[in-house]
């Protein structure tokens, strides 16, 4: 019983950490098509909601 | 009731952009969504032809089809749209959409891509019609004023036409008959299959 | 035309210096100036310059595209879609970075669509239901394997504390990865009608967060069950004879010998290897859509995830039934690690001698032997 809810536990804490790695790399569409020619600042919210 | 559609002249379209501009500006439409885009053929060989190409609003819509949350809905006029409350941004509509309409404001799909976003046919969303909620979601709400799409309003050449289908696929046999010649009314076979000569 | 400008250049040189000397003589026009033979060669010379610029006017390259029209000979929508193979996308130059705008039209999302309500649903259907069917009738028609010679009290050590952790983390990243999985591809017609849009909706929504992350310790633990265990999960020739025998599942009585894992386990192993390998593969591609930035690449990665899901979901089902209700002793061993002799003689009854011989096992139904005084 110990083992499984440590397993249960390990996977829980994995999730997390994975998800905070993850959403590190994570690129909002402005920021991963800006080529060389554009300045981009915050194009704003509008449409895809906050952050 | 009049089922809407978009028809895109290849043949008048000078790839100017400006459907693409008019749209952007119309619903403040972020970087890196591209709700309208103009797609060139033939690039710099002869028979070179551009087409303007969104959300063609199918009748048999393979987006709403594939949705896992069933968050698609199509109007009365014929117009597809989604409610971005309950859209998991999941990504199975841009794989089922034959013209790549489906945009999304991130680019992993870990936690989630972002809701999604599409051309609305400036008809707007779940929302009440024509209220900033509405504005902030899914940007302008033309088609409750009684306007049609700024895109085909935009449009220079007016090579984009929006409006009822028959009545657009009859100005464009027009134009076809008058001039001899015409590369076909992009996407209509795809999107419109019960009607797809208007 | 090119070659015109020096024949001009040529001809209003000569007229030029013809104008100057005649100039320089006398006020009379340049045409009374000109000798005869002069004459006679400039005129042959005329005709020459209009013979080589006519026969450069039709050799010229160009010439050959004039017969074709671009306003008429443009390409046309219904040729190219025609020409289309399977799977291919019509594609044009954009001015947006995002390279899958490119893509005008992919005929393929029709096909992919009709995959996934259509034919999906079945394979699964098929696949799970028909599992389900399958337990329930080899429940009723066999029961429970029962340990024939009774639980001997003594135990024997199966799985270490290790080893069962691995099995666990796996096991239940497995069962919410499945139903998370199962909501995406069935929630819309089994569950959405239950709860209302919204609700579920919100449901789906931390379901694939959970799916999504979820999925990384499942690898963790697909790499290490692998690491562990492989050695023992070599098909041998013991195996061929268990198989003949049905494994002894199907009669009362019948014991075929196996050792660590028999056969039936070994499918479970290289099916959970392999199937969750493939899940992994095609699932980072979903999880990362622009490193192929295709969606035909990304239609084809959603349907190996799919349907092996279905295959590794039914397959599992199995995999716990026999491990849980299926045969009486045999759960201990992923849940305390240590199995009941009897039960391990009769079902791995190789392994048991392994086991003694290296003095990690007690010998017989005896309590463990006391040293010699």
């Amino acid at each position: 019983m110990k083992v499984f809810l440590a397993a249960l536990l390990f996977a829980a804490v994995a999730a997390v950490g994975v998800s905070i790695v993850l959403n590190t790399f994570q690129q909002p569409s402005y920021a991963a098509f800006t080529t060389g020619g554009a300045r981009v600042g915050d194009p704003g919210n509008n449409l895809v909601g906050p952050g | 009731m009049a089922r809407v559609k978009f028809l895109c002249d290849a043949d008048r379209c000078i790839e100017c952009n400006a459907c693409v501009t008019a749209c952007k500006n119309e619903h403040e439409v972020p970087w890196g969504i591209n709700r309208r885009r103009v797609v060139t053929i033939n690039d710099g060989k002869p028979g070179e032809r551009s087409v303007s190409m969104a959300c063609m609003h199918c009748t048999d819509a393979p987006c709403a089809a594939v949705c896992p949350v069933s968050c698609f809905y199509t109007t009365a006029d014929g117009v597809v749209l989604h409610s971005k409350d309950l859209c998991i941004g999941c990504g199975y509509c841009f794989y089922a959409c034959p013209f790549g309409a489906p945009q999304y404001p991130k680019v992993g799909n870990f936690g989630s891509r972002g809701k999604m976003d599409k051309c609305t046919y400036c008809a707007g969303g779940p929302e009440a019609d024509s209220t900033p909620a509405e504005y902030a979601k899914y940007g302008a709400n033309r088609l409750a004023e009684g306007k049609l799409p700024i895109c085909a309003e935009m449009c220079s050449t007016k090579s984009l036409l929006a409006g009822d289908g028959a009545i657009i696929a009859e100005i464009y046999k027009e134009r076809v008959t008058k001039r001899g010649y015409g590369s076909g009314m992009w996407g209509w076979k795809t999107a419109y299959s019960d009607s797809p000569t208007g | 035309m090119q070659l015109s400008s020096p024949l001009v250049r040529r001809r209003s040189r000569n007229l030029e210096t013809e104008g100057r000397s005649a100039m320089a003589r006398s006020h009379s026009t340049r045409k009374a100036c000109i000798p005869k033979a002069a004459a006679h060669k400039a005129s042959i010379l005329k005709a020459l310059c209009a013979a080589f610029a006519l026969l450069f006017v039709v050799a010229h390259p160009a010439a050959a595209q004039l017969s074709f029209k671009p306003t008429a000979e443009a390409v046309q929508e219904d040729k190219l879609l025609n020409a289309l193979k399977e799977g291919d996308k019509i594609t044009g130059r954009i001015t947006i970075p995002d390279a899958m705008a490119a893509s005008l039209i992919q005929p393929a999302g029709r096909d992919w669509r009709d995959f996934h309500r259509s034919k999906l649903p079945i394979i699964g259907g098929v696949a799970i239901i028909g599992m389900l069917a399958l337990l329930a009738i080899f429940l009723m028609v066999r029961g429970r394997i029962r340990v024939d010679h009774g639980f001997s009290g003594t135990k024997i050590l199966r799985f270490a504390s290790f080893e069962r952790f691995t099995h666990w983390l796996t096991a239940s990243c497995f069962i919410v990865l499945a139903l998370s999985g199962l909501n995406i591809s069935f929630g819309r017609i089994l569950i959405l009608p239950l709860f209302g849009a919204q609700a579920f909706a919100t449901m789906s929504t931390y379901a694939k967060f959970a799916h999504d992350y979820l999925a990384f310790p499942f690898m963790l633990g697909l790499v290490i069950m692998f690491l562990i265990w492989i050695k023992d999960n070599i098909p041998g020739k013991i195996d061929l004879q268990w198989l003949k025998r049905g494994g002894g599942i199907l009669s009362k009585g019948q014991h075929p010998p196996a050792r660590r894992f028999n056969a039936g386990q070994k499918g479970v192993f290289w099916i959970v290897i392999i199937g969750g390998s493939l899940m992994s593969v095609s699932g980072w591609f979903l999880l990362f859509p622009y490193i192929p930035a295709n969606v035909t690449t990304m239609q084809f990665w959603t349907v190996i995830h799919a349907v092996i899901a279905m295959l590794f979901i039914a397959a599992m089902m199995a995999h716990i039934y026999i491990g849980t209700v299926g045969m009486e002793g045999a759960f201990d061993a992923m849940g305390t690690g240590e199995v009941d002799l009897n039960w391990a003689k009769e079902h791995h009854s190789l392994w048991v001698e392994e086991e003694q011989a290296k003095g990690h096992a007690p010998s017989g139904s005896t309590p463990r032997a006391v040293p010699a005084e």
